[in-house]
């Protein structure tokens, strides 16, 4: 990123499982309440379930779900139907690259799969991820 | 297990003698009774459901990190093929040599040189051999159905040894 034009920050990152009850949510903004990102996970979890059914395309990343007030949101499904969403803010003046997007989702999906390749991972999908392995690929990511 | 070139590449490689031995010790290590007298086929079950388990946790592991990069899955006979194809040959660096399906929800596998009994050999007649070489078979299905169930398609997975070292694994699927 050139030092002069201002990459706007990505906000929650969240990660739901197949049962679509969210797995991991990261909140890396001060101005939007936890509840916000919770309620964004779920509106976009409607989406991609729209998205998927309709068209039968066969990437993984889905691309620009919605844009809200200022919030853009971005998803990608796996094939375990695993779905990554990521929430940013928008800036009028700068547009966000698909290749950056989808090396962000990339770097999420590595974490992910080191985390279920793990045997102390138990798989049900219930519970919410507390590994500090993930927690700091998260962290690496999300500074990006 | 790894082809990578030793010292070029900083991916961990392994001895495949010893995921061998390992595999063939897990199996003895469920059938072993907490009493020597005799095994009962309550015994027998319960190490099969163990085993079957674990594989069934390994499978979901594996299926998440090969399908990484790969396009979506259209429907399930794709998804089978990808366990024929990509998945066996991850496993055990062949293919599937034969599947047939009856279009409703069967599928079955072939494996004319199942890697796992490819070092078996018994003194008995061949009836024996196979009954043995069962219990050698509660992983690898566990394996497949951990792989199906992460991709969506909840199945039963049987398998059947006839002759060593061939056997066949059926898929059924389950109606939601």
């Amino acid at each position: 990123m050139s030092p002069t034009c201002q990459f706007p920050a990505p906000k929650p990152v969240s990660s739901p499982a197949r049962q679509n009850n969210p797995l991991y949510i990261k909140n890396c903004s001060t101005t939007y309440p936890d509840l916000k990102c919770h309620y964004v996970a779920h509106t976009s979890i409607d989406l991609i379930e729209e998205r998927i059914s309709a068209t039968k395309h066969a990437d993984q990343y889905l691309g620009l779900l919605y844009a809200m007030e200022e919030l853009a949101v971005f998803g990608y499904i796996t094939n375990t139907r695993v779905k990554f969403i990521i929430v940013t803010s928008l800036v009028s003046d700068v547009s966000i690259k698909d290749q950056d997007m989808k090396n962000m989702f990339r770097r999420i999906h590595n974490a992910y799969v080191t985390l279920v390749s793990c045997p102390f991972h138990d798989p049900d999908g219930k519970q919410p991820i507390t590994s500090p392995a993930f927690e700091k690929a998260m962290a690496e990511v999300t500074t990006i | 297990m790894a082809t990578a070139v030793l010292g070029q590449d900083d991916r961990r490689l392994l001895a495949e003698s010893s995921l061998d031995f390992l595999i063939v010790e897990m199996v003895d290590l469920m059938h072993r009774s907490p009493s020597d007298t005799d095994t009962t086929e309550t015994d027998k079950e319960a190490a099969y459901f163990k085993l079957e388990t674990l594989g069934y946790q390994v499978g979901m592991a594996l299926v998440e990190r090969l399908t990484k990069d790969r396009p979506r899955f259209l429907d399930n006979l794709d998804v089978v093929k990808f366990i024929c194809k990509d998945f066996w040959i991850a496993l055990f660096k062949k293919q599937i040599d034969n599947l047939k399906t009856n279009h409703r929800g069967v599928y079955v596998l072939t494996d004319n040189n199942f890697r796992w009994f490819s070092r078996m050999s018994g003194d008995g007649a061949n009836a024996e051999i196979s009954r043995q070489a069962y219990a050698h078979l509660a992983f690898p299905c566990g394996l497949i159905r951990g792989a199906l169930g992460n991709l969506g398609v909840s199945t039963v997975v049987i398998g059947e040894v006839s002759t060593v070292p061939q056997c066949t694994f059926q898929i059924k699927i389950n109606k939601p």
